[in-house]
């Protein structure tokens, strides 16, 4: 197996990444994965006692706006899937690749300044050290503000 | 013949025990008798509230010791039994001692102690206590402030921040009063007495009603079909969703709504190829605004009617009206503010995958479910409604409902326990004891006796500083512990100002704490939690953001609103 795991989280921001993706596979003639994360950390200072049907809400707005950058991939001649998991977004990304022998990761480019993010410049490049390193993919970057 | 004899039967029974109550009860009277010798009376702080367990004692003389002793009850109700051998001296004096009150001395007249010689009763006149400003006074309203600013700034989760105050309070008072005696705030037992039980049992049965609703799939079918009713006019579409919104809140709790109409907006909204805040600002501005209706929409209506002793259907007749008049100026705000998206909605066209896909996706996952809580929310309804004439306290009703749901449906107990949302719990019981404390060392009364002498006897200035500064000190703290702060202050305006009586200051104080969450993003927890579903979906909505959109729709909300309390409290 191989392929391209692009990471989106939607929005406009996430066009490019997505753009971008397509692009790539268009180029290598590679599948294109594209993941969606479930993430409720927003949950932990409101309500945790919703999380199991949250999750499910959560699940399907995922498979949602994956249904849309497959939609834009199919336009364009490229055949994605789409997968939703759920946990900490760098640990998906990596675990993916693990399972696909991913050949490429599509990522934005960071804009934010939220030190939580995994995407800060600061802790970018670490992360696709990391990714090259515990998933044997290569890291492609856009333009755009990461997820 | 057999009747005569039962009837024989029954009246030597009621004779045996007629006898023996009359016997049983002579010596009681003798008792009576000797007991007469009591003096009374009652004690008020000055916002003429009842001075719980402020310890009263009987004295031939200030500095002798007493010959009697009692403790105030709830209503403020002190008895002294002068003990039938004491020789009554020409001269008795009262006191009234009471942590965070000055110590008061009453000096018993001439003629009311011939009376006590007499083997009279004597009722004192009610005293009023002058508060007593000591170290604990600081020291409790610290705390307080402490516990608002770790909400405000989300330093650590609410349930952790209110459980920090509470215990800090314990530490001060019991670690701290042996050091000083003006460290004291209040023991443990004296705490628990300002949890209000009824809120908490309401809140924990409403939680479980929801958590079965919740897993039917009713919200996403009904977005939906919200979708479908408007016939692809986005202007409509948010009119409608608003409008659903705004009913649902009024029944379940605005977090819970808009967790769960978050991610179905979304997908509608993409369907529809416009900006998703175009559709979930107005709906959360609108589960603000609607939850106000009733009862058990908001927390702080909950805690209002609570205290204030105010019923479903009082704060449906009051205002419903109102709520329905800032809801259509609410829809028409919204129209305008995001008139360009709804327009760029019509130019982009629909996508028929994804309109397919969300077809699929909105649909009642439990049907059977969902029927049983229909006919469980309908008695709770009409429980809500009729349960005042038999005195039927809402925690009941909603207690009823949880347990007939869950006897009907036999849910996994486990899960159904899970779905109470324990952390809330315990931050209503943390924050009542932190309330409680600014409220045991008289902040509360100054702060009300403040707010007295600016409005005066003006009830047109009390309905609107009420409501102006709950709405606006709403949008920057969390009007859960404003709300219950402010509660023991409205009772008192409630008694003092003319016309008040009628409890409209706790309907303005309930339409600016839940309308004023509109101001700022952090102003309620539904704001944070439909950021956090659209943040999600790439779709950020920043602080900047919420204010410039949200605030206008405060302003508009609650003038609408104050207008329908004018009319109709005036």
């Amino acid at each position: 197996m191989s392929g391209i795991v692009c990471a989106i989280r939607g929005g406009p921001a996430s066009q490019p990444t997505i753009a971008q993706a397509i692009s790539l596979a268009q180029e290598t003639d590679l599948p294109l994965y594209f993941l969606y994360v479930v993430n409720l950390d927003f949950l932990s200072y409101t309500s945790s006692s919703r999380i199991h049907t949250i999750s499910q809400e959560m699940h399907q707005m995922g498979e949602f706006i994956l249904l849309a950058a497959q939609s834009t991939a199919g336009t364009q001649g490229v055949h994605a899937h789409g997968m939703v998991r759920q946990g900490k977004l760098n640990e998906e990304i990596v675990s993916l690749c693990n399972e696909l022998e991913a050949d490429y990761v599509v990522l934005g480019r960071p804009q934010t300044k939220d030190e939580e993010s995994i995407f800060t410049q600061e802790k970018l490049a670490q992360f696709i050290e990391h990714i090259e390193k515990q998933a044997g993919a290569k890291v492609v970057l856009t333009e755009s503000e990461a997820e | 013949m057999k009747k005569t004899a039962r009837l024989r039967q029954a009246a030597f029974f009621l004779l045996v025990v007629g006898l023996a109550l009359v016997l049983t009860n002579t010596p009681g009277q003798a008792q009576d008798a000797e007991a007469a010798r009591l003096i009374t009376g009652q004690v008020f702080d000055k916002q003429d509230q009842p001075v719980i367990d402020a310890l009263v004692t009987l004295r031939a003389a200030p500095e002798a010791a007493p010959v009697s002793s009692a403790a105030t009850q709830p209503d403020g109700r002190y008895a002294l039994s002068i003990p039938k051998d004491l020789h009554i001296p020409d001269t008795l004096t009262i006191r009234i001692k009471r942590a965070h009150f000055q110590t008061t001395d009453i000096q018993i007249s001439a003629a009311a102690v011939q009376e006590l010689r007499n083997g009279q009763t004597v009722s004192l006149p009610t005293v009023t206590l002058q508060r007593r400003i000591t170290i604990a006074f600081w020291l409790a309203a610290l705390v307080f402030a402490g516990m608002l600013a770790l909400m405000a700034t989300g330093k650590l989760h609410n349930t952790l921040a209110a459980l920090l105050g509470a215990t800090t309070l314990f530490a001060v008072s019991y670690l701290g009063q042996p050091l000083q005696d003006s460290l004291f705030i209040f023991d443990f037992n004296g705490a628990l007495h300002y949890i209000d039980w009824n809120v908490i049992f309401l809140i924990m049965g409403m939680m479980i009603v929801i958590a079965v609703i919740e897993g039917t799939g009713l919200f996403q079918w009904l977005a939906f079909m919200s979708y479908r009713l408007s016939g692809g006019h986005v202007w409509l579409l948010v009119a409608i969703l608003m409008l659903l919104t705004g009913v649902v809140s009024a029944f379940l709790d605005n977090v819970t709504t808009m967790l769960l109409m978050t991610p179905i907006t979304v997908q509608i909204a993409l369907a529809l190829g416009i900006n998703p805040l175009a559709l979930l600002v107005p709906e959360v501005m609108a589960s603000n605004v609607v939850g106000v209706s009733t009862l058990i929409g908001t927390p702080t209506n909950i805690l209002i009617g609570s205290y204030g002793g105010i019923s479903f259907n009082d704060f449906l007749t009051n205002l419903t009206p109102g709520v329905l008049l800032a809801l259509v100026g609410l829809i028409i705000y919204s129209e305008l503010i995001y008139r360009k998206e709804f327009h760029a909605a019509s130019t982009s066209g629909l996508s028929k995958v994804l309109l397919k896909k969300l077809a699929k996706q909105a649909r009642i996952t439990e049907p059977e479910n969902l029927k049983k809580a229909g006919v469980v929310g309908a008695g709770m309804l009409i429980l809500f409604i009729f349960g005042e004439r038999v005195s039927l306290l809402p925690a009941v009703t909603a207690l009823i409902g949880a347990t007939a749901l869950l006897v009907w449906i036999r849910p996994d107990v486990e899960e159904m326990i899970e779905a109470v949302d324990w952390t809330t719990l315990v931050f209503f019981m943390a924050l009542f004891i932190v309330v409680g404390a600014i409220q045991e060392v008289g902040l509360i009364s100054y702060i009300a006796d403040g707010i007295g002498f600016l409005v005066g006897d003006n009830l047109v200035l009390a309905m609107l500083s009420v409501t102006w500064l709950s709405a606006l000190f709403s949008t920057v703290i969390a009007n859960i512990p404003f709300t219950a702060a402010m509660l023991p202050v409205i009772g008192y305006l409630t008694t003092t100002v003319p016309g008040a009586q009628n409890d409209v200051l706790f309907y303005c104080l309930s339409i600016g704490a839940a309308m004023g969450g509109n101001g700022s993003l952090i102003g309620a927890s539904a704001n944070m939690v439909t950021a956090g579903v659209s943040g999600r979906a790439g779709y950020s909505i920043t602080y900047a953001y919420f204010f410039k959109k949200g605030f206008p729709a405060l302003l508009i909300t609650v003038a609408l609103a104050t207008i329908w309390l004018l009319i109709r409290f005036l």
